[in-house]
């Protein structure tokens, strides 16, 4: 049996390639924006004479379409789009460009068509979430800073890890678990501000797509998501200029044609100054404070022929904090791809990318005669090759491979001579982590839809260093050398991705999954909130590779004309080689931090349900997750299982949006959910006069229960053809809800002989305002 | 060293006016645990050892003092002494001896049917240069004087040590001064005690260092963490790994001990 494994496999993808026995055609082409020419990702694209004859566009708006010779009706629709019917005449393979119109909800509403908008009951892929920037750009958030990844958290099975918080947990994992793409660029801090913002400018983004932990085989490398954030493209028609102006930060963004109809770019940058506010104050332990960030995407792509584009991006980001002369820090991100889509013929489309990652944070200390410095990087260079073969229409097959050169510089402190320090280097680690993939995407039966596929990675940890080995209380016994390029060890994966939909009727559908996920790259935080200064390590002699298993079942129902849609999952997933680190760990600047860890395994399981409205005046969704996560480490707890900090019973989710005339929108969301896992004393004793508390079980009771209503509205002013303006008005938590960040422990201040617990709230009633302009 | 941003967390709290307020919470009743505390140094005793019992979080800070326990403390050496209770749950030494550096000193206790025992090696001293003081702002603190214990750190070997202050006679027993030379071996060695209190101009104020072995580094170094739970770090807390087996809480420490008594300037 299991010789015959392969065979069968093999048989999978060669059976379909046999079936070209009719003379067959095939359309293809981009699909863009009518008046930017932005491509259109996830538009459908159907022959309404051959409604199984359907597919949607990829990441760069790429289509391909094959059937018989003859005549048809090409149907292309797109959210937020006026659907467009194309009459074509297939003789001979055609290259088809087509550009949608923007149009707004209202109008959708009357164009109804059998086979549109139900692409979520149709496609087998399970736990994926879309979102455009028209549905982000409404939805209230702290500050009034339209940001993606806290949108993302009001969708069932991701939560947020903290008030106001930009990280986020996806069904269960930890925030190092998720995989976020800036136009194929991992980014290792996706925060500024310790969270409180992310490093994604609304603006300069056109797409975000979340998978929760049933990606396809194209995607590896973390454990529970993968967010894929494109960039827009810029305007290729007209110069244009939008920005905002808002309380805490204003943003400009330049987008225009380098050669009509061929080429543009987009030019995006955004500034935050909350310490102007610090200065205000007369206080000088508060005004001698810089708090600010900024950021600037950039990108360009110059079409040089129908079958080659290229497209250059990059992405800028740097936060800087101080604390007058004393302490200083600053970290950033910066980012760079260069692609090449490449169409060997209309059905073979490639993309090649070159892509560049570098995150670092610099530690500067001046205390009396102690001034030092302390700097970490983390650096990636990554090429990819990406390929899809659209076989016919029952067929379409991913395939590619990829390979990452990691450099970590785990630490490099530096201090005067008259410090009471040592300048030290931590040697840097080098890893390479290679891995190749193919997907088929299979419709053998009316009913049936399959995607299945594998993906093998390779990740070898690099000399040159010395590396050890310890004892089980942490304490080196073996040292072994290795020279610049050796391999010190390699870790091999095989990741089978699975996904399977069963359509019961027109409406609705059954769904099944298993993916395995392996991470090699580990974030050592003694943080929630993302601290600048986290540690990531890769898989090493000592640490192995982390893996996750998730099987999910899913039932998937529209009704109302597609109008709303409704969907159910399970999931189950045991995590393995989970990593947490010993009581008073030393992590900062220690050659043996890999001593300081403990390794464990966990297991989360759910049920999600969604139903989202998603045309007409009033749209918006509701999302409910009921979920378990919890973990198991030797040293921890008794050996016994423990509930993650991340782990919530109920979360519920409520986001309402309302076109309440031409002028006003009126938006608003709420939120609920079961109070974190968390550890508290439930004793306490004397030391020495000192008052120390007692715990006994780990994370073994909740913090109070969260929800926060929060509202916004937006009214557009005058339009001309020169000038747009815009207003938006926001409150955060508008009732007031003083929703606990931190409950501490503490001897009571006006009675020794007492202790109390205290409750810190961080945002209660923030009204914010911005105004935005286009011209 | 820490290297936390965690006072930056304060500060956008004070920026966005965060709010704080006394709750009460639902903490669950523990069995009384048992809560050791000793030490011998290389000054006169007697040396001390305290025993009590953990209390629930709502009651009072008052710890039940465990009588008529047998305390010994041997030492490598050959010292034996077995101690007597001088006042409920607070166990003296009853022979004259001094504590030395190099020898490992064995506390036994024996109480309600169980044996806990612990074991410290006192270090070799350092000498304490001096006693200085820095002004340093804090968020939302103004310019205030904080001490500064100068003392050149040993090279090649692995130091450990605890600072006590003890301002106008009394103790300060907020926090806990550990520390360790592990980024600073070798270095002449002047590291800030940060205290919440503002040392005024005139008083008096006394600074012990006492040189700590690796164990009690451990302890006192993650019961320091746990403090720092109150200060927004996020580390999960736990109870700090104490030397003593058999699941007592507290430590017993051998170290050898100097101080300073200087007048704030």
């Amino acid at each position: 049996m299991q010789r015959k494994l392969p065979v069968f496999a093999l048989f999978l993808f060669v059976f379909p390639l046999c079936l070209f026995a009719q003379t067959k055609y095939t359309v293809s082409g981009t699909i863009r924006d009518q008046s930017t020419g932005e491509a259109l990702i996830g538009a459908s694209i159907v022959l309404l004479e051959h409604p199984r004859a359907g597919v949607l566009t990829n990441g760069y708006g790429f289509f391909s379409v094959t059937a018989p010779s003859g005549n048809y009706t090409l149907l292309v629709s797109f959210a937020g789009y006026k659907s467009d019917t194309l009459p074509i005449t297939l003789t001979k393979d055609l290259l088809l460009p087509v550009r949608l119109t923007p149009g707004g909800p209202e109008l959708q509403e009357v164009v109804v068509s059998a086979h549109k908008g139900n692409e979520n009951v149709t496609q087998p892929l399970m736990g994926v979430q879309k979102l455009t920037i028209n549905e982000i750009k409404n939805i209230p958030v702290l500050f009034g800073e339209k940001d993606i990844l806290k949108t993302i958290q009001l969708l069932p099975g991701i939560k947020s890890a903290g008030d106001g918080n930009s990280g986020f947990y996806v069904r269960g994992g930890s925030t190092d678990q998720n995989l976020i793409l800036l136009d194929e660029a991992p980014v290792y801090n996706a925060s500024h501000l310790l969270g409180f913002f992310s490093t994604f400018n609304a603006d300069a983004i056109k797409d975000v797509t979340v998978y929760k932990g049933d990606m396809p085989a194209e995607y590896g490398g973390r454990l529970s998501s993968v967010v894929d954030i494109k960039m827009k493209d810029g305007n290729d028609k007209d110069y244009t200029v939008s920005g905002g102006i808002g309380l805490i930060s204003s943003r400009l963004n330049v987008e225009g044609p380098i050669v009509k109809d061929k080429g543009s770019f987009i030019i995006s940058a955004r500034r935050t100054y909350a310490d102007l506010f610090l200065k205000l104050s007369k206080d000088t332990s508060i005004n001698q404070n810089s708090l600010y960030f900024y950021d600037l995407n950039v990108k360009a792509n110059y079409k040089f022929d129908d079958k080659n584009t290229i497209y250059l991006s990059g992405y800028f980001g740097h936060d800087n904090l101080g604390l007058g002369n004393q302490f200083g820090t600053n970290w950033g991100n910066t980012t760079g791809t260069f692609r090449w889509n490449h169409l060997f013929n209309s059905r073979l489309f490639s993309n090649t990318s070159l892509i560049y990652s570098n995150y670092s944070y610099l530690i500067d200390v001046n205390s009396g005669t102690n001034n030092l410095t302390f700097t970490s990087k983390i650096r990636d260079l990554n090429f990819k090759e990406d390929l899809q073969y659209y076989v016919n229409n029952d067929n379409k097959i991913n395939f590619g491979f990829n390979v990452i050169h990691h450099t970590i510089t785990p630490g490099i402190l530096d201090a005067t001579q008259s410090s009471s320090f040592n300048s030290s280097t931590l040697q840097n680690k080098y890893a390479m982590e290679s891995s190749a993939y193919v997907s088929h995407e299979w419709s053998p039966l009316t009913k049936w839809k399959f995607v299945y596929g594998l993906r093998f990675t390779a990740f070898t940890l690099l000399g040159p260093g010395n590396f050890y080995s310890y004892d089980k209380n942490g304490n080196a016994i073996d040292t072994a050398s290795y020279s610049s390029g050796k391999a010190v060890k390699t870790y091999g994966n095989i990741e089978p991705r699975f996904s399977a939909s069963y359509q019961l009727n027109q409406n609705s559908s059954l769904k099944a999954s298993y993916a395995r996920n392996v991470q090699n790259l580990h974030l050592i935080s003694n943080s929630t909130s993302g601290n600048p200064t986290d540690l990531w390590l890769p898989s090493s002699n000592n640490i192995q590779p982390e893996i996750a298993d998730q099987v999910a079942l899913g039932y998937y129902h529209n009704f109302h004309n597609n109008q709303y849609e409704f969907s159910s999952e399970i999931y189950y997933k045991g995590l393995q080689h989970q990593i947490d680190y010993k009581n008073g760990a030393q992590l900062v600047a220690n050659e043996n931090v890999e001593s300081q860890l403990l390794f464990g395994k966990g297991r989360a399981y759910g049920l999600e349900l969604f139903i989202k409205k998603k045309y007409g005046r009033l749209n918006g969704w509701i999302g409910y997750t009921l979920s378990r996560v919890e973990e198991k480490f030797d040293q921890i707890n008794n050996g016994s299982y423990f509930p993650a900090k991340q782990d919530q019973t109920h979360n519920i989710s409520v986001v309402g949006i309302y076109q309440a005339s031409k002028k006003w929108t009126l938006s608003a969301t709420w939120v609920y959910n079961t109070g974190n896992a968390v550890t508290f004393p439930s004793g306490k004793y004397d030391v020495n006069g000192q008052t120390v508390f007692y715990y006994t079980e780990r994370n073994g009771y909740r913090m109070p229960a969260y929800h926060r209503l929060d509202v916004g509205a937006t009214v557009e002013g005058k339009k001309t053809s020169k000038w747009e303006s815009s207003w938006t008005f926001s409150v955060y938590n508008l009732y007031g809800r003083e929703n606990a960040y931190s409950i501490i422990f503490q001897q009571d201040p006006n009675d020794p002989t007492k202790t109390q617990a205290v409750k810190y709230s961080l945002f209660k009633f923030v009204p914010s305002i911005t105004y935005n302009f286009k011209f | 060293m820490k290297l936390t941003i965690k006072p930056v967390l304060l500060l956008f709290l004070l920026a966005v006016a965060g709010c704080k307020k006394v709750i009460h919470v639902d903490l669950n009743d523990v069995a009384p645990q048992i809560v050791i505390t000793g030490d011998v140094t290389n000054a006169t005793g007697p040396y001390i050892v305290n025993i009590s019992k953990t209390v629930n979080f709502s009651e009072s800070n008052v710890f039940p003092p465990v009588q008529g326990a047998q305390v010994t403390i041997t030492g490598t050496d050959g010292t034996h002494d077995n101690l007597a209770e001088t006042t409920p749950g607070r166990y003296a030494t009853t022979l004259s001896w001094l504590g030395k550096t190099g020898v490992s000193y064995t506390l036994t206790v024996v109480t309600g049917g169980q044996t806990y025992t612990a074991t410290s090696t006192m270090p070799p001293q350092v000498p304490l240069d001096s006693v200085s003081f820095q002004a340093t702002t804090g968020l939302g603190r103004k310019l205030h004087l904080q001490a500064v214990p100068n003392y050149q750190d040993p090279a090649g070997v692995s130091n450990y040590y605890q600072f006590t202050e003890n301002i106008n006679g009394q103790d300060y027993t907020k926090k806990v001064f550990a520390s360790n030379d592990r980024l600073s071996d070798g270095k002449y060695t002047s590291r800030r005690l940060d205290t919440d209190t503002t040392l005024q101009v005139g008083d008096l104020l006394l600074v012990s260092m006492y040189c700590i072995d690796q164990g009690v580094y451990n302890y006192l170094s993650t019961l320091n963490n746990e403090s720092d739970a109150g200060n927004f770090s996020s580390v999960t807390p736990a109870n700090p790994t104490s030397n003593i087996n058999n699941g007592a809480l507290g430590y017993f420490s051998a170290h050898s001990t100097q101080s300073r008594q200087v007048i704030v300037h």
